[in-house]
């Protein structure tokens, strides 16, 4: 879809006004209209309707060697004209401080469109059916009352309209669609002691690019009798034993390890400082590129925007990359970054494409696109039956990573004890706890494709001030042998 | 725009959509905001943050709406669109209604500073001029942000409540890193006050290359129970945590919380006393919350007993006490339900740091705390996270080697319960999370702090 001809006008008046300051070698202005809607049941109630609008524009231009960024969600041309001098301004003032100018490698410029593949349209869904929607498998999850002290049911849709727009001629507009549903319950048992269960994954991992057709593809009725009983299996589960143990990731487990211990210390600006304000920084360092054994010869990872339904799927970045799939640990070893363009440019190599901007209002940075394990061959059941002794770990209940990304321990609100190749009892406050790289050398076996699912993201957290992005992971379960165990 | 038009500009937008019941919250936040990293001044933006939420009910049914204009045309076509949405929306029940002029006026507080107002990214620049040299000088590279931010909220209700505010915050923030990626030793400071002219750089920048420097050739630790000094701002981390999942009336309600079930028992240490105090000299919040309500003092635990938790109207309702003016901010991270805006922890009687580690024969000083996460299981308030930013043995009483991160996992309300000590003094710190929430906290000497996992390796 196009971008109105009032924002291209005002990016195009933005360029111009760049242009007239001598210092400015470098211009990206971007325009970005998001539309929300957010709906929650909980309890028999509904608890928070609402929609959103947000629109703006923004310019990151380089300037006396320097970077400047500002903004305006003033849709004028003397707002969008001041916008600029203030980056101007910014970039002047920080050159003073600049040991070494800016060096950003040229690019040809992109020019085009690109927009979600979708069934329904959910903003044309009427807000009787989504309610009735969420309603009916909310009130599924309280059937029976006790020990089921509390129940709700969302789905959230947001639909993105952007535009860039370079000195380098680029000229790309975007409309990008996804959302999700999602319910969880939560159970109290006579001792005060409580349980929750979440489905399809873990509260917010839910997103999908697409429409309204996630809905019935989701299928929160046809779950909500299960989480209602595992919910309350749960209550009078057994601790997870401590020890050694071979580990099991579900699907959706697999995609927050693949988080956490994958997508976020690939990312270069983590690994040459840029994020320590917040998020800190990363053990793979760019010595160890082509040479440091991540993981296993089975476990290749990558970074891809142009997996369907995944929420890193687009057609161009915001620095105007196109959309690619590349390797970012090729047989178990660690070959490439996600990166920008500024930041590949330092190691000698192209970008990666990652770089996105959670609104008109904050700077683009390289975010996780759809970071994904490529699939091997076989079942979850078949994986199972193989495995003498373990713990299969699903659905994510608490994540903790250290600042180099080196290590983790995660809970699960899923955790089945696997004895001679059968699924024998769910386990209650289990964790598992490794070393990044130590972890993915252990891995043995991965599932198929049929067993792979892109789960979506939605509030990766990055940046300062925080940005919070929709990304996404392609996860067929795993085993991991001689994994550290326990409970809570 | 002063807080004052704003509030005019709500009050016209209400009156121009004609609903009989509708609130409106607005805010409008100018942040310069410089952020740095390996001696590099990368990021630095000028970033307008403007939001209006408006809700509306009809019969008890309430629905939202929100937009990023602040003209009285588009603030009235919000409080349509949610008119519209509100008929299809099922009745709320425990809806109380929006708040009218009989609320309490909140106090006057004068949390507003021209000079951080109006700083410049010329003023920035000269400010982080000598925090640069300083770090480059000591062989360390510079990290962090100088944020200089200037805000307005308003708040106004189709019942005639009016409320606005104007505030400002300097935040500084510095590392001083022995390498890029942060796998070296680093060390933190960290300042925060409404008027850029009171922070001092200089000490946080010494405090950041003074740690990064002896911490330098970290050896290593096995797992364990460790004598521990938590420093303010790691004590400041896990009660962040303690509000976000149980300091909160729906928390509460939904039976997540370790209060739940357990007001008016003791649940910690006697000599923990944790209080929602928004009027006092520690906090940064408005006086009011995004309902309009007057933000008020709570106590939320007192040596060591559950006192309550913080309210909306909509949940004091259903508990059938007054609201403690604790609406959260529409859009925030992690918001929904009630939440503390600005906590205090009594302090205690030791005059420093380093006369809480005099009190430990063999321990860990803990500066800052990594990527805590208290989901664990919220009735217990079992945490996990890691020691960033300075870790160091404590042997005879004394600080004598850095030690790498550790990870630690234990639950907050038990590793009180074997606390013995902590400083008088405490250490404010905004969160990232919500516009002018904040901790005030003491440093800590807790006995037996579990780690879980000693130093870590590739």
């Amino acid at each position: 879809m196009a971008a109105p001809a009032k924002a291209r006008d005002l990016c195009s008046a933005a360029l111009r006004r760049a242009e007239q300051h001598a210092q400015v070698t470098h211009v990206e202005v971007r325009w970005l209209s998001e539309q929300s809607e957010r709906l929650r049941v909980r309890d028999g109630a509904p608890d928070g309707i609402s929609s959103g609008r947000s629109a703006g524009f923004s310019v990151r231009l380089i300037a006396s060697g320097a970077w400047g960024f500002a903004c305006t969600g003033d849709a004028a041309e003397a707002a969008v004209h001041r916008m600029v001098d203030e980056a101007v301004a910014i970039a002047r003032a920080s050159a003073r401080l600049s040991e070494k100018p800016v060096r950003f490698p040229p690019r040809g410029g992109e020019v085009g469109e690109y927009s979600t593949p979708l069934e329904i349209d959910p903003f044309t869904v009427p807000l009787e059916t989504k309610l009735a929607d969420l309603a009916t498998p909310e009130a599924e999850l309280r059937r029976g009352g006790a020990p089921i002290h509390s129940a709700e049911a969302w789905m959230h849709w947001t639909a993105v309209d952007k535009l860039l727009m370079t000195s380098e001629g680029t000229n790309v507009s975007q409309r990008l669609i996804y959302g999700g549903v999602g319910l969880s319950a939560i159970a109290v048992g006579s001792d005060g002691r409580m349980q929750r269960r979440s489905f399809p994954g873990f509260p917010g991992s839910e997103g999908q690019q697409g429409g309204y057709e996630i809905v019935a593809r989701t299928g929160l009725m046809a779950a909500a009798p299960r989480v209602r009983s595992e919910a309350i299996e749960l209550l009078g589960a057994e601790q997870c034993p401590e020890g050694v143990r071979d580990v099991l990731l579900g699907s959706n487990q697999m995609a927050l390890q693949i988080h956490e211990s994958c997508g976020h210390p690939t990312e270069l600006d983590r690994a040459l400082g840029a994020e320590i304000s917040l998020a800190g920084g990363s053990f793979l360092q760019p010595e160890d590129l082509g040479k440091l054994r991540y993981g296993s010869e089975i476990v290749t990872l990558t970074a891809d925007s142009i997996a369907p339904t995944g929420l890193g799927t687009f057609g161009w970045d915001d620095e105007g990359s196109p959309a690619r799939k590349a390797p970012l640990v090729d047989r178990g070893v660690f070959v490439d970054y996600l990166s920008s363009r500024e930041t590949a440019a330092a190691l000698g190599r192209e970008s990666t494409a990652t770089v996105r901007a959670d609104g008109w209002n904050r700077v683009p940075m390289i975010r996780m696109v759809n970071v994904s394990l490529e699939p091997r061959a076989g079942s979850l059941e078949d994986l199972v039956a193989d495995t003498a002794d373990g713990i299969l770990f699903d659905v994510n209940q608490s994540w903790s990573i250290d600042d180099l990304r080196l290590n983790f321990q995660f809970s699960c609100e899923l955790a089945w004890e696997i004895k001679r190749g059968k699924r024998v009892r769910l386990l209650r406050d289990a964790r598992y706890t490794g070393m990044t790289p130590r972890f993915w050398q252990s891995c043995d076996a991965i599932c198929g494709p049929e067993e792979a699912r892109i789960w979506g993201l939605m509030l990766c957290g990055k940046g300062d001030p925080i940005q919070s992005m929709a990304v996404a992971h392609g996860a067929p379960p795993g085993r991991f042998r001689k994994v550290e165990v326990g409970h809570t | 725009m002063t807080g004052a038009e704003l509030a005019r500009m709500l009050t016209a937008a209400l009156a121009a959509a004609g609903e009989p019941e509708a609130e409106v919250y607005a805010t409008f936040a100018k942040r310069g905001f410089a952020r740095f990293a390996v001696g590099e001044l990368g990021q630095h933006m000028q970033l307008e943050d403007p939001s209006v939420v408006v809700r509306v009910a009809r019969h008890r049914r309430v629905a939202e709406a929100s937009c990023t204009v602040l003209g009285e045309q588009a603030i009235a076509d919000a409080i349509r669109t949610a008119a519209r949405t509100a008929p299809s929306v099922p009745r709320d029940e425990g809806f109380p209604g929006f708040a009218g002029p009989d609320e309490p006026s909140p106090l006057a507080l004068a949390r507003y500073s021209e000079r951080t107002a109006r700083a410049s990214a010329e003023e920035r620049v000269e400010l982080l001029s000598p925090v640069f040299r300083r770090i480059r000088a000591a062989g360390l590279l510079a990290t962090g942000v100088l944020d200089t931010t200037s805000r307005i909220e308003a708040v106004a209700t189709s019942h005639g409540l009016t409320r606005s505010y104007e505030s400002t915050l300097a935040t500084f923030k510095v590392w001083a890193l022995e390498s890029a990626g942060g796998s070296g030793a680093a060390g933190h400071g960290m300042c925060a006050h409404v008027d850029l002219g009171a922070l001092d750089l200089e000490a946080q920048t010494e405090l950041a290359v003074t740690d990064a420097l002896r911490s330098r050739n970290a050896g290593s630790l096995p797992a364990g129970q460790y004598d521990t000094v938590l420093g303010a701002l790691a004590l400041a981390e896990l009660v962040e945590w303690l509000a976000m999942i149980g300091l909160g009336a729906r928390e509460l309600e939904q039976g997540l919380s370790p209060l739940s079930g357990r007001l008016g028992q003791r649940i910690t240490a006697e000599s923990f006393d944790l209080m929602e105090d928004p009027l006092g000299a520690h906090a940064f919040a408005a006086p009011f919350d995004r309902e309009g309500v007057a933000r008020r003092q709570v106590p939320l635990i007192r040596a060591g007993v559950a006192q309550g938790v913080v309210h909306d109207r909509t949940t004091a309702a259903r508990a059938g006490v007054g609201s403690t003016g604790n609406a959260s901010a529409p859009g925030g991270f992690g918001a929904g339900g009630p939440s503390p805006s600005s906590l205090v922890v009594q302090g205690g009687s030791a005059e420093s740091v380093d006369e809480l580690i005099g009190g430990i024969e063999r321990g860990l000083y803990v500066r800052r705390l990594h990527y805590v996460n208290g989901y664990l299981e919220p009735r217990r308030a079992v945490m996990t996270g890691l020691s960033r930013d300075g870790t160091f043995l404590i042997e005879g009483g004394k600080v004598t080697k850095p030690i790498e991160s550790m990870r630690f996992t234990d639950s907050l309300l038990e590793a009180l319960e074997r606390s013995d000590g902590m400083t008088r003094a405490l250490t404010v710190a905004p969160n990232w999370w919500s516009a002018g929430g904040s901790v005030a906290a003491p440093a800590v000497r807790i006995r037996g702090l579990n780690f879980s996992s000693g130093s870590r390796q590739k």
